[in-house]
Order: C-alpha cells, then sequence, then structure tokens
C-alpha cells in the first residue's frame, strides 16, 4: 500500500514562496469537499489550499477525480458535500460565470476559443460592452489590447482568432481568466492539461508566462506529464480514488514519488498481474497472420501473427497510426492492399460486418460515443453482436439465446447491474466497459482489438479488466491491445511493437515476464 | 402506509420506481392513457353521442384505422431517428393506383400496388442510406414527386371504380361487429409490434436510433437495415392507400391530405422521440386514439374546422417538448 506521503505545508515552507508569506491566507481553500453521482463517489473528503503567488501542481491517474474537482472549484458542478472559501470567505457557486466573478477560472484542455471572432471579441465573449445593444467595438478593442500588453502576452487582438498559433489561443484563454476577474485581487486559474497539444517551444513559452505572472495570480496546473509538473509548481496534491492522497513539495519530489501515490503499489508488475501471465509455452495455433496490410500511404505495410492466448501490445505517439491499424482489423477503414488471415480462413476487410464474421471483436477508444447504446439495456448490449447469427439469415430473435448469453456475462465477467433489463448509462466506466467486452464473448470471437481498454475507468475496476483479460488469455483469445499508456501495454502484453509513421519500427519486442523492456527503451524507437 | 412505509411492497415499488424515473419517464409512459382518459370524461359530458356504439366503431374506430397504418409506417423511420414525411403522398399515390388498377385488372391490383409502395419506400431508403442525404429532405422531394405522379394520372380529378366484390374487403365484416378497416389495421398493427420486438430488423431499428456506428462495429449492415424502415413505411401506406380507395371506391389526388401532422403527433404522442431509440409500434396505437378521440369530438361539439387545425397543432408542438429526449438534444437540430 501507499506510504504516506503527505507533509505538513505550514512546517515545511520555505522562503520560496514570497507572496505567501505577505498574505498567509489561503486565496482558495476546499475544506472536505466530495462528490457523489448517482452510483459512483468521484470526491471524497478533498481538503487543500492555495495561496496567492503559488503555482500549485494537481495529478492523479485517469478517473482519480481530477476533472470533478475541477469542475466543483469553478462552479460547473456542485459538491454534494464540503465548503470552498474563497479569501476565507464561505462561498457556493452554481454557475461558471459566479467563479469566475470571485477569481476562479478554468482553461480548458480543448481551447474554447471562437476561430472566427476576433482576439478582443472573445476576450469580452459574454460580457460585451454596449450601448443599448450596439458595441461599442473601438473601445473594447483599445481596453482589450492595452490589457494583454499590462499581462506582457504578445498577441494582437485586432486579429481573428483563427490565425492565432496554439500558444496565443493559449495566451488569449489566460488573459480572459484574467479579464473575467479583473475586479478581484489574486485570481486563481486552473490550467486543464495546458501543455497537451504544445510543442516543447510552447511549452517553454508557456511556463515563461507562468512564471512571469505569477505575482499576480494563482495557478493551478493540472497535468499527466509528471516531469513538467514538477518544473512549474511549487507544490504538488495528488489525487488517487476521488481522495487526496499526497501532498509534495516540487523541490524535494521525484515523478516517481508521485507516481508510488497516484498509483498506490511500490511494483507494476503485480499491479497488472504479471505473474499470471500466459507463457509461450501455453500459446496454441498461430490465430491471426496480418501480411502487408496497408491503408493508402498512411498505413502499412504492417504485417504480424499473433497466437491463441497471446497478447500482442502496440505502442506508439498520437498519430503513429496504431489506432487506424486497429480500425483497420475492425473493417471500419478500408485497406487498401495487403491480407488478413484469420484461423486459417483469408478475409479481406472491407466493412465492420466481414471481420465480425471472421472473428474480430473491436473494443473502441470512445466507449460512449462507438462502444455502447448508452440509453438501451444491458441485454440489447450484450446480444447486440450475436444477433446477426441468430436462426442464420432468418429474421427473427432468439430471445432465449440472448437472455442466457447476458445472464452468462453478467455472471462471468462480474458486471454489476442492477440486472439484464437496466440501461447501460447507469453502469459505471468499468462495468460498461465489461458490457463491451461481454457482446464479444457472448459471440464467441476468437481475436479481440482493444484501443485503451482501461480508459476512463477507475483503479478498482482497471485491476478488474486486467484479470479478466489474463482469464481470456487462458481460454484461448487472442489480443491486440492498443494503448496509450505504456506501463499498462508493457505489463500486459506478451510481445510489444512499436509504431511510428503507420509502420512497426522492428518486429514486436519480447515482453514475457522475465524480459519486459523498459518505458524508455519502447520510447526510443517511438521517436 | 405512512406508518410502516419500509414494509408494504407496494410502497417500496412506488419509492423505487421514484427514484429510478425521472419526471420525463412518467409522462411519456402514462401521459398517453391520462389524455385519452380526460378527452373521453370530456367529451363524454360535452356530446351525448360521443359515448355510443355508432360513433365509437363508425366513426373514431374507423376512422383511426386509416391512420394508425399511417402512424405504424411513420414510427419505424423515426425510431431509427430519421423521418418519412412523404407517408400521406404515398397513401394518395397508392389510392389512385389502387382505382386505376382494379377496374382494369381487377384482385391483382392489390399485390401490385402494395409492391409500387414498397419500391416509393425503397428509394427514400436508397438515398437516404447510400447516398447519404438527410431522410427529411429525400422524403420532402419524394413527397413532391409521389403527389405529381397522382395529379398527371388523375388529371387532378376524382375517379372512381364499381366492383363491389373487391370493395368489401374494405367494408365487409369478416368478424361479425367488427368493420374490415378496423380488423385489417388490427392484424397489421400486430404484425409490426412483432417485427419491432422479435426480429433482428427491430431490434437494429432501435440501436440504430441511439447509435449508428456502436451498431456498425458490432457487425450489422448498417446501410441495409437503415433502408427497410423505408420499404415497410411504403408497404404500409400503400395499404392505407388502398384500404382507403376501396372503402369509398374512388381516390382523389389529395384523398391523403392532412395526414402527415396527424400521424407524426400520434406517434410522438404514443412514447415514441423524434430523438430515436426509445418507443415502438405498440405505443403508438395509443396516440393514434387519442388523436382520433380529439378529432370526432371536436366534430361532436361542432367545433369550427379552421380550430381544429390550430388546436392540432399544439397538441403536436406540446407533445414533441414533452416527450423529446433531452439527453440526445445536439442530434436534433
Amino acid at each position: 500500500m501507499a506510504t504516506n506521503t503527505s507533509i505538513d505545508v505550514d512546517s515545511d515552507r520555505d522562503g520560496s514562496t514570497t507572496a505567501a508569506d505577505a498574505d498567509a491566507e489561503p486565496c482558495l481553500r476546499t475544506e472536505g469537499v466530495s462528490k457523489s453521482f448517482r452510483h459512483v463517489q468521484a470526491l471524497s473528503d478533498v481538503s487543500l489550499s492555495m495561496y496567492p503567488g503559488e503555482v500549485v501542481g494537481l495529478v492523479g491517474e485517469n478517473g482519480a477525480g481530477k476533472s470533478t474537482l475541477l469542475s466543483i472549484l469553478t462552479g460547473i458542478l456542485t459538491a454534494t458535500e464540503g465548503q470552498l472559501y474563497v479569501h476565507g470567505e464561505p462561498v457556493e457557486f452554481t454557475n461558471p460565470r459566479e467563479a469566475a466573478e470571485h477569481g476562479v477560472s478554468l482553461v480548458h484542455q480543448e481551447i474554447d476559443v471562437l476561430p472566427n471572432f476576433k482576439g478582443y471579441e472573445n476576450l469580452y465573449l459574454g460580457r460585451e460592452n454596449d450601448t443599448m445593444g450596439l458595441l461599442n467595438k473601438d473601445e473594447m478593442r483599445e481596453e482589450a489590447q492595452a490589457f494583454v500588453d499590462e499581462l506582457g502576452l504578445d498577441i494582437d487582438v485586432s486579429e481573428y482568432a483563427r490565425s492565432y498559433s496554439f500558444n496565443e489561443h493559449q495566451m488569449l484563454e489566460i488573459a480572459k481568466a484574467f479579464h473575467i476577474s479583473r475586479d478581484t485581487q489574486n485570481p486563481v486559474i486552473l490550467l486543464d492539461e495546458p501543455t497537451s497539444g504544445l510543442e516543447e517551444a510552447g511549452r517553454e513559452l508557456l511556463f515563461e508566462k507562468i512564471n512571469e505572472l505569477r505575482d499576480q495570480a494563482t495557478f493551478v496546473f493540472v497535468s499527466h506529464e509528471l516531469d513538467e509538473v514538477l518544473e512549474i509548481s511549487d507544490r504538488i496534491y495528488v489525487l488517487k480514488d476521488g481522495e487526496m492522497n499526497g501532498e509534495f513539495e516540487a523541490e524535494s519530489a521525484t515523478s516517481k514519488d508521485l507516481q508510488r501515490s497516484m498509483v498506490g503499489r511500490e511494483t507494476a508488475s503485480d499491479y497488472y498481474q504479471v505473474p499470471d501471465q500466459t507463457t509461450e509455452a501455453a500459446f496454441g495455433e498461430t490465430m491471426l497472420t496480418v501480411r502487408e496490410l496497408r491503408h493508402r500511404d498512411d498505413i502499412g505495410p504492417v504485417s504480424f501473427s499473433v497466437r491463441e492466448g497471446e497478447i500482442l501490445g502496440i505502442v506508439g505517439v498520437e498519430g503513429s497510426g496504431k489506432q487506424r491499424l486497429g480500425r483497420i482489423l475492425a473493417g471500419a477503414l478500408p485497406a487498401t492492399g495487403g491480407s488478413i488471415e484469420i484461423n486459417g480462413t483469408e478475409v479481406v476487410p472491407d466493412s465492420p460486418a466481414d471481420m465480425v464474421d471472421a472473428g474480430i471483436g473491436y473494443i473502441p477508444k470512445d466507449r460512449k460515443s462507438e462502444g455502447l447504446l448508452l440509453y438501451q439495456s444491458v441485454l440489447q448490449n450484450t446480444s447486440l453482436a450475436m444477433i446477426r447469427d441468430m436462426f442464420g439469415r432468418l429474421p427473427f430473435l432468439d430471445m432465449k439465446s440472448e437472455t442466457k448469453a447476458t445472464e452468462e456475462a453478467i455472471e462471468e465477467l462480474n458486471i454489476k447491474t442492477p440486472g439484464p433489463k437496466a440501461l447501460v448509462h447507469g453502469l459505471s466506466g468499468g462495468n460498461q466497459q465489461k458490457v463491451v467486452i461481454g457482446r464479444w464473448l457472448a459471440r464467441e470471437t476468437p481475436v479481440l482489438v482493444m484501443d485503451n481498454v482501461t480508459r476512463g475507468i477507475d483503479i478498482g475496476a482497471k485491476e478488474e479488466v486486467y484479470r479478466l483479460l489474463r482469464n481470456l488469455t487462458e481460454e484461448g483469445i487472442s489480443i491486440i491491445l492498443i494503448g496509450d499508456e505504456m506501463p499498462e501495454v508493457i505489463g500486459l502484453s506478451n510481445r510489444v511493437a512499436v509504431m511510428a509513421d503507420g509502420e512497426f519500427v522492428e518486429d514486436p519486442v519480447d515482453a514475457s515476464p522475465s524480459n519486459k523492456p523498459t518505458e524508455e527503451e519502447l520510447i526510443d524507437r517511438m521517436i | 402506509m405512512s406508518g410502516e412505509p419500509t414494509t408494504n411492497a407496494l410502497w417500496r415499488w412506488i419509492e423505487t420506481q421514484r427514484e429510478e424515473r425521472t419526471r420525463q419517464d412518467w409522462i411519456i409512459d402514462l401521459g398517453p392513457f391520462v389524455m385519452l382518459g380526460s378527452l373521453v370524461v370530456l367529451f363524454t359530458i360535452l356530446s351525448g353521442n360521443f359515448l355510443t356504439y355508432g360513433n365509437l366503431v363508425d366513426n373514431v374506430a374507423r376512422n383511426s384505422a386509416l391512420l394508425l397504418l399511417v402512424a405504424l409506417a411513420g414510427t419505424f423511420p423515426i425510431l431509427q431517428q430519421s423521418i418519412d414525411l412523404s407517408v400521406a403522398a404515398l397513401v394518395n399515390l397508392s389510392a389512385v393506383l389502387t382505382v386505376i388498377l382494379v377496374s382494369q385488372i381487377g384482385v391483382l391490383a392489390i399485390p401490385l400496388v402494395l409492391l409500387a409502395g414498397m419500391l416509393a419506400g425503397f428509394l427514400n431508403g436508397f438515398v437516404f442510406a447510400k447516398l447519404k442525404v438527410p431522410s427529411f429532405l429525400v422524403t420532402l422531394g419524394t413527397l413532391s414527386i409521389l403527389n405529381g405522379v397522382a395529379l398527371i394520372i388523375t388529371g387532378g380529378s376524382t375517379i372512381t371504380f364499381r366492383n363491389p366484390g373487391i370493395r368489401s374487403i374494405a367494408t365487409g365484416e369478416y368478424i361479425p361487429g367488427v368493420p374490415n378497416l378496423v380488423f385489417w389495421a388490427l392484424l397489421i398493427y400486430g404484425a409490426t409490434v412483432f417485427l419491432a420486438f422479435r426480429t433482428k430488423f427491430g431490434r437494429y431499428c432501435f440501436a440504430l436510433g441511439e447509435n449508428e456506428s456502436v451498431v456498425e462495429l458490432a457487425g450489422a449492415k448498417v446501410d441495409r437495415y437503415k433502408m427497410y424502415p423505408f420499404v415497410l413505411s411504403g408497404l404500409l401506406c400503400a395499404a392505407g392507400g388502398l384500404l382507403l380507395a376501396l372503402r369509398i371506391s374512388s381516390a382523389s389526388p389529395d384523398v391523403g391530405e392532412g395526414l402527415l401532422l396527424p400521424s407524426i403527433a400520434a406517434i410522438v404522442m404514443g412514447g415514441t422521440a423524434l430523438t430515436g431509440g426509445v418507443g415502438g409500434p405498440h405505443r403508438t396505437i395509443l396516440g393514434v386514439l387519442v388523436i382520433a378521440v380529439l378529432q370526432n369530438g371536436m366534430n361532436l361539439v361542432a367545433v369550427d374546422p379552421f380550430v381544429q387545425e390550430i388546436i392540432l397543432g399544439i397538441v403536436v408542438v406540446a407533445a414533441v417538448a414533452l416527450s423529446i429526449d433531452r439527453r440526445k438534444i445536439d442530434v436534433v437540430k
């Protein structure tokens, strides 16, 4: 279990955060904040403080509650329990605008700037300066330029936002955050994954600006990149499973400390259940052979084969083609060359129907938009792939067999649902994902292609999914595991392929329990 | 009950229902019943003729038979989140074709008319599913085309035929006391309910209305299943037009006018949301009854027919507003 890494802030505070000394009162504080959705406790008893002039890091795994916390701080959600304080005053935000007027605003992960509006129009959006409904454009533009200049941000507000670079968009967003809360002293600006769309140079520029502006505001920096968080922050909070799991001084903490606090485990090996991994001796026949598969000039040629009971991991940076390879195997993206052989039968991937018939089940990255009929029942979702084969070509449904298959899936995959008739919408993310997997098991599909199978589900459910994958391979199912989380792919796979520019960089490397490649080794190949 | 609420099974059931269902669920499930009930009470009070066998069977049931067929036709496209606006035009053309063909080839006209309806529906479906044109545009276009064809065939006037044998298919009584029109409508109603809940087609219809890419990735031939509802719609409307023409031994190119709006109202009121995926043909009959009783009642108490139009319009908009699935509001524009 996690060692208690929490430290007392006040006693350990050195002179580095000067503003905090001048005003010891936190500009934003939460006390015992909890939030539960219908079946899920997203946050429990979170208390934190932010002082003027600080950059506070906030890290946690997917599903740890970061987004929920940000939403509560900015009035998008209301806490079920607990209290927010701004400069010591208890406050209650019912919408983002109220939060902004108290000085708390969020700069989104996906920048929301209207491209066909000019810079100053974006800056004033929703709070336009008008005389009886007529916009005072010149006045706004001049004021906006002066405001931006004063912040030291290098943007021309009379340009259309579509001509801005990503960095300039971000600066505009930050300016907007300052602008909304210009009447408050020391605004708190929450940056949600601000570096995710930035190149190295853009990242440096952003950090520079944050450092320049830190005497005027408090920044909260949310990111998956632990090194970045350590670089820019003074203090870092770690969320795990909706709870505050640790608080670190950036100067003395390492990314390993953060990682351990986030995941709560000493070794990755136990987490990914490596000892239970199927070994080569237990593999069956070759199940899937892909030869020279390509899609136009973007993807391929890719060749590989997977045996019964084997997990082949595929990693690569965004845009490396790993996801499109998954879609080709699913039939959702047409192959323009090469061949696929499943269980000795050659298939030309032309439509998802062909690939489903051939024996490939695809578990998409975005469960909600591509995986599930959210407002239909567990039964209708589970049987969706199997009904195609009922009574051969006859148009009838076999209600008995679909009920049986659904009950078996609920039992075997341990899907927590009130019953087969319950709507999938009400299930937790992990249980929803099990329904998607169950859909393919109900059809006795021998090859599963999974794209980020544990995306957006909580840690407990992840472990269950890992256990499930181990069980599936024991039964001889072959899995192609496409993933963005390197440790997960490495931990789960028997072999790992690295993709770059639409091709495998080399033949998949061995990842048997005693011979796991390190993350660094693979990253070297990715770039 | 209030003394020991937790031990009472009924009370517990009500509690869980309260917890699990939103107010909108209640409106959709109970709304049509409440509405039907209140209309019946209202018109019984206002008109002594309302609650008589003659009125209920000869007027309400017989008049609603055609509306039921058209509304059932429209239900499936709406279930899969598309819409067929050409239903009334299909009825027009089929009625006209029936009159022409019956006088030429007699009873053989029946399969031919039904086939023609399916063909027209297939064209709707083909353009919608294969050429990816929004269904309301396609069917708005075919609405105009079909009406045009009906006008050309008839030259714009009413045409008639004489064939008492064939006519009795619509006007006779296979089961004493039940007009054949009602008999056919109920038979077809049963068939559509079977289609919706016991066939792959029905299941995919609901699923497509919820999320098309999920269905496609699950291996269904989506394009084909997107076409079928329109073919079925063509078939049912043709049956409607056929029965209508047989009943009155004549047809004019505007004989089905005024069916489109009430049919959509009936579908939505029954509980099939325009946002797709929920409801079903089994519920459409409720909406049909509400509309039929409303129209019949307004006639009995002599509401100005122009005012009736306004009331019907209000009822449609109100029904949509109450039942629309706001979770999917982004989809409907």
